[in-house]
Formats: structure tokens, C-alpha cells, sequence
């Protein structure tokens, strides 16, 4: 092996290394930050993911709104079949209504409660969250087109 | 009236699609035919669109609701101003002003002079390819001029969140942003076939590819700005797809326009510069792609077609596949090693190079792995923000370190300790002020204190370095749109974290006649009323801000609503003072007494927006000095 090779060797082999280390870092990295979306059928059926952040979505069930100070409120996400309790603590969004599409964030404590910290805003009345629509096509309860 | 007006549009269309055949013949072989030529061509394919593009808002100035796209983006109640800017407010009518700033940059390059005319015609041809590919996209799949059988009385009106005067120049700038890299790709492609990258080439590349990249930056600043006073959110950066979609190719660019100076100033990396702007452009497309397919649910979505994002998804591939062939065939020609020192401002503007691509690729992963998931798992998912601050965050320090000192050194080998030894005020000023800083706000995390110290070490370095004296002691200025940019850009790192660790909120509920402290402020809830106005109905709060008993401002937060289309917004009311704005938003929830105030303190946002301002005008200046004075020494 002549000088010029090995010297190129070495550095593309250093390269490499340092390349599978970056992005060895950015994947594990993007996997603690990654937030599931469940419907509450699935969340039921995945009671090991107590605990962890993640996205609940469905429809706000009827009668559910109850709040128990001004700003503390409590509400129920089915998808038709099954539904879960939420507390939310904060601000709700100007188009939060019973019995249209929600989407919240949050932790599912190992009560069965769900603990929202966020509810995602929504941009008009008549818009539903994909992830809500799949969701009620999963339990049949979708429909629209 | 409506079916001439349906017959000329479509047929401009069409004379734009032949002229643009034509000139694209001329990449084979410009012999073919020498009249019309590249000129003519050029001006029939600007007037082409320009006219109708001209004829979409005549369209939507008058409510003409025999067409479709006016029907269902339009209403007769709608302020003139927003019937105007309706015209891009939707998928269609942006594409035709995409297309139009396409055609616009066609013809600016075809006027430009001292080109040799082969390499001006490649580059022209390449471009017409583009053009006739968008048109036809145009034309056959999203066709603004499509007539309605029915006789509509008015119109459905534009998503009401749409309605805002920045959002009339936001698209209109991002889009000369994005386009502004179709030119710089049809150069990258001529310098190929032409087998000519050099300095030359640089020199001509290099306005264009300034003045593109300062485009971008300022339509990406005003989105930003739009999302922080419009979503009521108070932030100004979610990461989310469509925002990170817009700074992939912005992050490209950014190491392409340092590509760009260093092939005029030293003639080396050839192939890399070349890559660079291939990939931009790519990412452009790629930025389109994503935000008007309808795969990403976003406010800019505006229609689910799968038709149109398979064509996208096809342009995209086959202009990465003709140019990495080509670039496969003819890099070997292009590259010409020119030696350069190892410790020398060559070396720290190719590691800054890798640090951006590393930057990219953690952008490009978090914004692709939910879509391959829901697409491959059928499970969705969200990738949160932590994860780009958490990973961006350490190689911001190491890419400030570089930005503040590769300008310091020289293009041979130079002596690091020497340079050190020279700017040692400099280094123990920034230590004391970022001292004084992390001592004053009890900033205690490490990696936010680096990156305040090198963003000041780089704003002051940045600053003294533009104001020099030369041996007769006047005054002159170097490298001002290198300064005012880097300076820019340090006073941005520095807003951005101290805005993340500053930041407070406060939530209440609040009855008419309340008080709300927030910090040393307190809000008196003065009344409530109903406001009416021609395309909204809205409920206006009074806040009184008081400080010491003192009247300082008063707060309006407002909530809309819309009829056309029915919507709900929320309009927050923002004081900006130089250190740090006070923001509040108000919501009504169903069924309740009181409304609801969320009121933010958000510090040094006012300098954030002037470090993005640096940042813009840095660009311009760089884009319109002819001689870049790179290296002054």
C-alpha cells in the first residue's frame, strides 16, 4: 500500500466514524423526543405506556365539560367505543366543543386518567385533525366521506 | 364576458408552454433556429404569464364567481386588500405567482451582459425546462382558469387566519427566495455541461445566489413574525414541518453562498459548490412539495391532491437524477485542487460547511421520520421541539466559535495562538460581559452560557472588524455585508436563548373590573364590547397596563368571528419596547362568565427581529457589491 492510499484510508475510515457517531446521537436523541398519537381504544390496549408524553385524539364526549375551578376542566375523549377521562389545566382553544374533534397533550397516568398539559389549537370550525378522523374510521364511528 | 377571459388566460398559458419548448431546445444545440431568439423568447414567456397572472387578480378584483378558483377562495364582503392578496391564498393562484417570479428570473438573466452567449443560453434552456414543466403542471393539473356551470351569488371567502396584511408579502418573498435557487441550479447545470465552474463562473452565480438567499431569510422571518402575532401562541418558531421545510433549503443555502466566495476567491471546491446548489434547489422543490401536497395538515395546506404531489415527487426525482448524472460524468473535468493551509479561514469555512449539513440532516430527519412512519407504519406520531434544541444547541457553540474566528485568519496556514494573542481584548471583554450576563439572569446552564459568549464574541468581532483605518488613518469599510450579517446572526443565537429562558406566562380568568399582576405590571379589565365590522363581528377587551400606579399603554385583545368561512380567532395585542415585549390573547371558552387572559412577557424579541434584519441586509449588500472584497488582506 502506497502512502497516498492509506493516508486516504485513514481519513475516509475517521470520517466514517465520526458520521455513524453523529448520527448514532441524533437518532437516539430523536427517539426520547418522539410523542405517539393514540385514539383512546388504542391507548386502552397499550396500558404500558403509562407515564410517557404523548397525543390523545378523538371526539369531546357529550355532557363530558365539567370544570372544577376557572381554569381547571375535566372532559372525556371517545372515538365511539371507548372513551378516557382527561384533566387540563389552562386555557381552552376559542373552537373546544363537545362532540367535535380534539386533539391533547399529555401524560396517561396509571390511574386511566389522562393529564393534558396542551390542547392543539385548530385553524376553523369545520377542520378535524387527521389523526381524529382515522381514529373513528378505526372504531367505525367516521362520517364523512 | 367570463369565457373570453377563460379563452385568453388559457391560451397565454399555452404560448408560454411553446416559447418555453422552444428556448429548452437550445440545451441540445442552438443552431436548430437562430430567430426568435433567447431574448424574444424570454419576453413572450414573461408577458405570457404576466398578462394572465394580471387577468387572476383582475378576476378576484371584480368577485367573478363564474370561476372556480375565485368561488372558493373569494367573497364580495372581503376588504379589497385581502380580494388582492386571495390571489396567492390558494394553491392554484400560488403556483401561477410561482411560476411568474420563474419566468421573471428567466428574462433579468437573459438581459444580463458579458456572458458568453453559449453559456447564457444553457442557462437559459435549463431554465425553460423548469418553466415549461411548472406550466404544464399548471396548466393540466392545478388550472387557475377553470369556469363553474353554476351562477353563484358569492363566494366561500379565504381562511380568515389568511386575512392579515403581512400575509399579502410573506408568500410573494418566500417564493422569490425559493426561485431565486431555480437560477442558481440552471447555472450550476450550464457550469456542467459547459464544463466551466470557476471564479468566473462564481462571480456571475454570486448576485444571484446573494440576493435569493436574502429573499429567503426575510420571507422565512416574516412567516415567523405572522405566526407570532397571528396564533396567538406567543412563540415564533414551533419546528414545525412547514417552518422546518423552509429552513432546509435556507440552511443549504447558507453554506452554498460561502461555497460561492470561495470559488471566485480561491478556485477550489468545484464539485461541492455544485452539489450545494443542486441540493438547494431540491430542497426547495422539496419545501413545496411537502407544504402544498397535503401531506402535512398545516394552515398552508390548501388541497389534498394526490395527482399534484406525485408530480412534485416526480419533478423533484428527475431533476436529482439528470443532475447527479451529469454531475457523475463531468466532475472530474471541473475540479482543479488549489492547495490551502490547514489552520486558515479555507479550513473554518469548510468545517462551518459540515457543521450546516450536520445541522440539516437533524432537520431533515426530524421533519421525515413522522411522514415515513405514518406512511410505512400507518402510525402517527410527532417528533417534539426539545429534540432540535436539545441537538442544534451544541453545534451552534462550535459553529459560532468558527464564524468568529475564520474571518481572522488568512487563506495560508496561519498561526492560531497568534491570532488569539492578537484579539485578546476582545476575548476578555466578551468574557466579562457574558460574566455580567449570566451573573444578572442567574444563567447557570453551560450550554447557553457558550453560546451567549460566542455570540457576543462574534457580534463584537464582527462589529470592530467592519470599521478599519487604513496606514493614512481613514476610515475604511470591509466586508460590510459580512459583518452586518455575522453580527446579525450572533445578536439572533443570543435573542433566541435569552428569549427561551426568560420567557414567563401567566393564565387568569377575568370579570370586568379585575386586576392582573404579570411581573411589576398590572392589568385593570376596563370593559368588554362588540365591535362590527364589514367582513367580521369581534369582541374587543380593554386592558389598562399600569406600572406603579402609572398608565403606561392600553391592551386590546380581540376575538373574530368570521362568517365566510365560519371561524373563531383570537387576535393578540402586543406592546413592543426594545427589551422585551408584553403579548396578551384572550379566549372565550363555551359556556363561561369570564374569558380567559393569557398574558406572556417575551424578552428581547424587538432585538431578535433586528438581528434577522442584520442578517437580510447583510445579504442585499453582499449581492449588490460587483467585486466581492472577500479578502481584503
Amino acid at each position: 500500500m502506497t502512502s497516498l492510499v492509506k493516508s486516504r484510508l485513514i481519513k475516509f475510515l475517521l470520517s466514517l466514524i465520526i458520521v455513524l457517531i453523529a448520527v448514532l446521537i441524533i437518532i437516539f436523541n430523536l427517539r426520547d423526543n418522539i410523542i405517539y398519537f393514540y385514539g383512546p381504544t388504542e391507548l386502552l390496549k397499550n396500558s404500558d405506556k403509562q407515564g410517557q408524553i404523548m397525543r390523545l385524539g378523538g371526539l369531546v364526549s357529550v355532557d363530558s365539560v365539567q370544570n372544577e375551578t376557572d381554569s381547571i376542566f375535566y372532559f372525556s375523549i371517545t372515538d365511539g367505543d371507548n372513551e378516557i377521562e382527561v384533566k387540563y389545566e389552562g386555557i381552552l382553544p376559542n373552537l373546544f366543543a363537545e362532540d367535535k374533534g380534539v386533539v391533547v397533550e399529555g401524560v396517561y397516568m396509571n390511574d386511566g386518567r389522562f393529564i393534558a398539559n396542551k390542547v392543539l389549537a385548530k385553524h376553523d370550525e369545520n377542520y378535524m385533525p387527521p389523526e381524529v378522523i382515522e381514529t373513528l374510521k378505526k372504531s367505525g364511528k367516521w362520517q364523512g366521506e | 364576458m367570463s369565457l373570453y377571459i377563460f379563452y385568453i388566460s388559457n391560451f397565454l398559458l399555452l404560448l408560454c408552454l411553446t416559447a418555453s419548448l422552444m428556448q429548452s431546445s437550445k440545451i441540445i444545440n442552438n443552431k436548430i433556429f437562430t430567430r426568435p431568439g433567447v431574448m424574444m423568447l424570454a419576453s413572450v414567456q414573461l408577458i405570457s404569464i404576466l398578462l394572465s397572472f394580471l387577468i387572476l387578480i383582475y378576476l378576484f378584483l371584480i368577485s367573478d364567481f363564474n370561476f372556480d378558483l375565485v368561488y372558493f377562495n373569494s367573497h364580495s364582503k372581503k376588504p379589497l386588500i385581502y380580494k388582492f392578496s386571495g390571489v396567492w391564498g390558494n394553491h392554484e393562484g400560488s403556483m401561477l405567482l410561482w411560476i411568474l417570479i420563474l419566468v421573471l428570473f428567466n428574462f433579468l438573466f437573459a438581459l444580463s451582459k458579458r456572458i458568453s452567449e453559449r453559456f447564457k443560453d444553457i442557462t437559459v434552456a435549463v431554465q425553460s425546462i423548469m418553466i415549461f414543466g411548472f406550466v404544464a403542471f399548471l396548466f393540466f393539473l392545478s388550472n387557475p382558469f377553470v369556469l363553474n356551470q353554476n351562477n353563484f351569488f358569492d363566494g366561500i371567502g379565504l381562511n380568515p387566519i389568511l386575512q392579515d396584511p403581512l400575509l399579502a408579502i410573506h408568500p410573494p418573498v418566500l417564493y422569490v427566495g425559493y426561485v431565486g435557487f431555480s437560477l442558481v441550479f440552471s447555472l450550476a447545470i450550464a457550469g456542467l455541461i459547459t464544463k466551466e465552474v470557476d471564479q468566473q463562473w462564481a462571480s456571475i452565480v454570486k448576485p444571484w445566489v446573494f440576493s435569493a438567499w436574502a429573499f429567503l431569510t426575510a420571507g422565512i422571518a416574516l412567516g415567523s413574525f405572522w405566526a407570532y402575532y397571528e396564533l396567538g401562541w406567543g412563540g415564533y418558531w414551533f419546528w414545525d414541518p412547514v417552518e422546518n421545510a423552509s429552513l432546509m433549503p435556507w440552511i443549504a443555502a447558507t453554506a452554498l453562498i460561502h461555497c460561492v466566495l470561495m470559488l471566485q476567491k480561491r478556485n477550489v471546491m468545484q464539485s461541492w459548490t455544485i452539489i450545494l446548489a443542486i441540493l438547494t434547489f431540491s430542497l426547495s422543490l422539496v419545501g413545496t412539495f411537502l407544504v402544498r401536497s397535503g401531506i402535512l395538515n398545516s394552515v398552508h395546506t390548501f388541497a389534498s391532491d394526490p395527482g399534484r404531489g406525485l408530480f412534485i415527487l416526480l419533478f423533484i426525482f428527475l431533476i436529482l437524477a439528470f443532475s447527479f448524472s451529469l454531475f457523475a460524468y463531468n466532475s472530474e473535468k471541473i475540479n482543479k485542487t488549489s492547495s490551502m493551509g490547514l489552520i486558515s479561514r479555507g479550513t473554518g469555512i469548510q468545517v462551518n460547511n459540515w457543521l450546516l449539513i450536520t445541522i440539516l440532516t437533524i432537520v431533515f430527519l426530524g421533519t421525515m421520520y413522522p411522514l415515513a412512519t405514518d406512511l410505512l407504519l400507518n402510525k402517527s406520531l410527532t417528533v417534539g421541539p426539545k429534540y432540535y434544541s436539545t441537538t442544534i444547541a451544541p453545534i451552534i457553540i462550535l459553529f459560532l466559535f468558527f464564524m468568529f474566528i475564520s474571518p481572522r485568519l488568512g487563506w495560508n496556514d496561519t498561526k492560531l495562538y497568534k491570532i488569539i494573542i492578537q484579539l485578546r481584548y476582545l476575548i476578555i471583554t466578551s468574557l466579562t460581559i457574558t460574566l455580567i450576563i449570566s451573573l444578572y439572569f442567574e444563567l447557570f446552564n453551560l450550554t447557553e452560557i457558550l453560546i451567549i459568549f460566542f455570540s457576543v464574541l462574534l457580534i463584537i468581532s464582527s462589529m470592530t472588524a467592519s470599521i478599519n483605518f487604513n496606514k493614512q488613518n481613514i476610515l475604511v469599510r470591509t466586508n460590510l455585508g459580512q459583518n452586518l450579517a455575522h453580527a446579525g446572526f450572533g445578536i439572533l443565537m443570543m435573542a433566541v436563548v435569552s428569549n427561551a429562558v426568560y420567557s414567563e406566562e401567566r393564565i387568569y380568568n377575568a370579570k370586568v373590573g379585575d386586576n392582573l399582576q404579570l411581573q411589576k405590571y398590572i392589568f385593570s379589565f376596563d370593559k368588554i364590547e362588540q365591535v362590527e365590522e364589514s367582513n367580521y363581528n369581534s369582541l374587543k377587551a380593554y386592558f389598562q397596563m399600569k406600572k406603579n400606579g402609572k398608565l403606561i399603554d392600553t391592551f386590546t385583545p380581540e376575538i373574530r368571528f368570521y362568517s365566510n368561512p365560519p371561524t373563531i380567532t383570537s387576535e393578540a395585542s402586543i406592546l413592543h419596547k426594545f427589551f422585551s415585549d408584553i403579548y396578551l390573547v384572550m379566549n372565550v371558552p363555551q359556556d363561561q362568565q369570564s374569558i380567559s387572559v393569557r398574558m406572556h412577557i417575551k424578552p428581547f424579541m424587538t432585538i431578535l427581529w433586528l438581528g434577522t434584519l442584520m442578517i437580510i441586509i447583510g445579504g442585499i449588500v453582499s449581492a449588490s457589491i460587483r467585486i466581492g472584497r472577500f479578502d481584503e488582506k
